[in-house]
């Protein structure tokens, strides 16, 4: 309806151009000649044939013509045919009219189809999703021809699932496995040729239908190329997402190998250094020089075992079915098993803690949290010093509990405390015999954001260390109170 | 009094070599055996003091084993295992050993673990209960530390009346809970966690560093039977 009211209102409006130009013509009469009117009707058709359709303007130039003649064609105010210069001049009208006109429309599709194009091409460019890509032209090619299309991408075994609510199974298959654009009335069928092999077909039912050849034909070949370099964009952005994946593992398996192979070489080394010598020279050696080599033989071996809990532990983190075995547990518990656990490597360093009585429940697995605090204190006593002091304590804050473990040593520098958590990653102080590969504190991490918590690194006040973490607290039902 | 007889029961012929040399250098009469049906026999014919089970054997499951073992007799059973595998130290606990130490182990720890499984059975007879400087009178219902009475509540008291039944034995948390309270209750971890935590506050010297109810983290509770020390580190 608003088509035919839209073009309704050109006629109009044409018509009342005409009229209104005649109008000033005769108006102008007394200082113009018959020639000079000519050509204000001839100026009008070529700016009418500028904004109106070719009918429009057809119709409005037939209109000026008979005008003309009424007014200024000899004899005047009637219909007469007049010599030879007036049928120039009328045929000149129409001429100018009708190519303008056409003219005019052949530019206005072409920008029309500019801008669609590039409605199209900005659209495909946001897309991240193949199906969504193909869904957006589709939708786009719908607006552009009426009808309905329909946009098939081919499977990752290279074949084409047809719709089973297609019309023509059997057309839309020969297009696809000839690969070729076939129009079959008002069925348009459009394969997705990519640079390497064809990607998927486009299935258009338009509501008018139109040759290969014409103009709409050339118009959705440019729609469905420009689909088809979104496609393929997208699968080179996939691949290259997919190499550099592929490289930062490779990256972390050759950084793991060679830390570890490192760490453990290390202190197997020792140990078979003062295993061999402890056999083949054994009797010769004084009783505390045996002694020496027996006790660093047990510590290195116990290093040994350290670095392998870290790594089953960190193995079973890496794995993504991870599933926590969480029961209420008490903070307090772990604390005081790790630094039971911890008290042999101390050496002089002291521990003080700060547990208050009231401290809620957590949610967690024990022996996991407990790791995070063997890695903590381990780092602590390896960063801080022997005469360090360490200090352990734990607070319910915002609904969560948060466990500190600080020490007085030289601190994390600023621009590392964000990195230190990061795979094989040793601070400036660290060197590379002192038996760790850098995954503790990755470790803890990993522990700490498995119970859903959060872990980070900062300056104790007064000096030092400090490592926070938080963690969920235990839902629990009120408990009843005994009295003694 | 004759030598105590431990049977190692270890597929491992290094680690039942090292455990034969380390028990026998403690004055211990020692047996080994590398499958489990080999042990069963064995205790069948002729009981040890106490048994060390490896849980990981060949040809049956250490948890079985302990099983069968609790079946016909009283003697501690100490579990063998590699950390990690709580569950089954918490299974193998549930079906009769008496304690577990987990791999690898310093000789001094096992050998802690085995004088105190033989110490438990005299101590059981004794109608009170004297820990170090810790006593319990059951029938009174009355508990003294250093001869100071300390009031508990019905179920602080069982708490504590269980794991001093066998001092140094490990109670899992499921033994606990089922013994004091009902189905509905004991399923409720947090309980036994609370109550343990009231009931250190009142026996411990220093309730911030444990020395009378250990935590065998993961697994369960057992009630250390020496003086507490000073603490080292603070």
């Amino acid at each position: 309806m608003t088509r035919i009211s839209n073009e309704l209102r050109d006629y109009f409006q044409a018509i009342a151009w005409v009229v209104g130009t005649m109008a000033l013509s005769y108006l102008a009469e007394p200082h113009a000649r018959p020639a000079d009117h000519a050509m204000i009707q001839v100026l009008a058709i070529v700016l009418l044939a500028a904004r109106f359709s070719v009918r429009v303007s057809l119709t409005a130039c037939f209109v000026s013509i008979l005008a003309f003649d009424f007014v200024f064609v000899e004899p005047r105010f009637a219909f007469a045919w007049g010599d030879v210069e007036s049928a120039v001049i009328f045929a000149a009208m129409l001429v100018v009219a009708a190519v303008t006109s056409s003219l005019n429309q052949k530019l206005r599709r072409a920008a029309f189809r500019a801008e669609r194009g590039y409605e199209l091409n900005v659209e495909l460019s946001r897309g991240d999703d193949p199906q969504q890509l193909a869904a957006v032209t589709a939708k786009h090619l719908e607006s552009l021809f009426g009808g309905t299309c329909s946009v098939i991408l081919q499977d990752g075994q290279n074949r084409l699932s047809v719709p089973a609510n297609l019309s023509d199974p059997a057309l839309v298959t020969r297009a696809w496995e000839r690969r070729e654009f076939s129009v079959h009335g008002s069925l348009v069928l459009l394969p997705l040729l990519g640079s390497k092999s064809p990607i998927g077909l486009i299935v258009l039912h338009a509501r008018r239908a139109f040759a290969k050849d014409s103009e709409q034909g050339h118009f959705l070949s440019a729609c469905a190329s420009q689909l088809v370099l979104a496609l393929e964009r997208l699968q080179l952005v996939k691949a290259v997402h997919r190499s550099q994946l592929e490289a930062e593992t490779e990256r972390l398996r050759s950084s793991l190998l060679s830390a570890v192979s490192h760490d453990l070489k290390t202190p197997l080394s020792s140990i078979i250094a003062a295993g061999t010598t402890l056999c083949d020279s054994g009797a010769q050696l004084e009783s505390n020089a045996r002694q020496d080599l027996l006790t660093s033989m047990v510590s290195e071996a116990e290093r040994l075992n350290r670095l392998l809990e870290n790594l089953l532990y960190f193995a079973r983190l890496e794995s993504s079915t991870i599933e926590l075995n969480r029961i209420p547990e008490s903070i307090e518990e772990v604390v005081h098993s790790a630094v039971e656990r911890f008290q042999g490597r101390l050496e002089g360093r002291r521990v003080e803690l700060d547990l208050p009585d009231d401290l809620p429940l957590i949610s967690g697995e024990a022996l996991l949290l407990e790791q995070v605090l063997l890695n903590l204190l381990e780092n602590a006593a390896r960063y801080a010093g022997r005469s360090a002091t360490i200090f352990i304590s734990a607070r319910e804050r915002k609904g969560l509990l948060s466990v500190r473990v600080a020490d007085d040593g030289p601190g994390i520098l600023e621009s590392e405390r964000g990195k230190v958590f990061e795979k094989f990653y040793r601070g400036n102080h660290s060197n590379r015999t002192d038996g760790g590969v850098g995954l503790g504190l990755t470790i803890c991490r990993a522990i700490v954001e498995a119970h859903g918590g959060r872990i980070r690194a900062s300056a104790r006040a007064g000096g030092g260390a400090l490592i926070e973490f938080t963690l969920p607290l235990a839902e629990l039902p009120q408990i009843v109170r005994e009295a003694s | 009094m004759s030598r105590a007889e431990v049977l190692v029961v270890e597929d491992d012929i290094v680690m039942r070599g090292v455990l034969m040399l380390a028990l026998r250098s403690h004055g211990y009469e020692a047996r080994p055996d590398a499958c489990g049906q080999e042990a069963l026999d064995e205790v069948a014919l002729r009981p040890p003091d106490v048994m060390l089970l490896d849980l990981g054997l060949p040809d049956m499951d250490g948890v079985d084993v302990a099983a069968s073992v609790r079946d016909g007799h009283a003697l501690p059973i100490i579990v063998l295992s590699a950390r990690g595998d709580e569950q089954q130290q918490i299974r193998a606990l549930d079906h009769g050993a008496d304690d577990y130490v987990t791999k690898p182990f310093r000789e001094g720890e096992l050998m802690a673990r085995i004088r105190a499984a033989l110490r438990r059975p005299s101590q059981v007879k004794q109608p009170d209960l004297k820990l170090g400087d810790l006593t319990i009178d059951p029938i009174e219902r009355r508990v003294f530390v250093r001869n100071r009475e300390v009031r508990l509540t019905p179920t602080e008291f069982k708490l504590l009346h269980i794991l001093a039944r066998q001092p140094g034995r490990i109670y899992t948390h499921e033994q606990i809970m089922s013994e004091v309270w009902d189905a509905e209750e004991r399923r409720q971890i947090h309980n036994l966690r609370v109550y343990m935590r009231l009931l250190r506050n009142k026996i411990e010297s220093d309730p911030a560093r444990p020395a009378r109810i250990v935590t065998a983290l993961g697994v369960g509770y057992r009630l250390v039977c020496r003086t507490p020390k000073k603490a080292t580190t603070k």
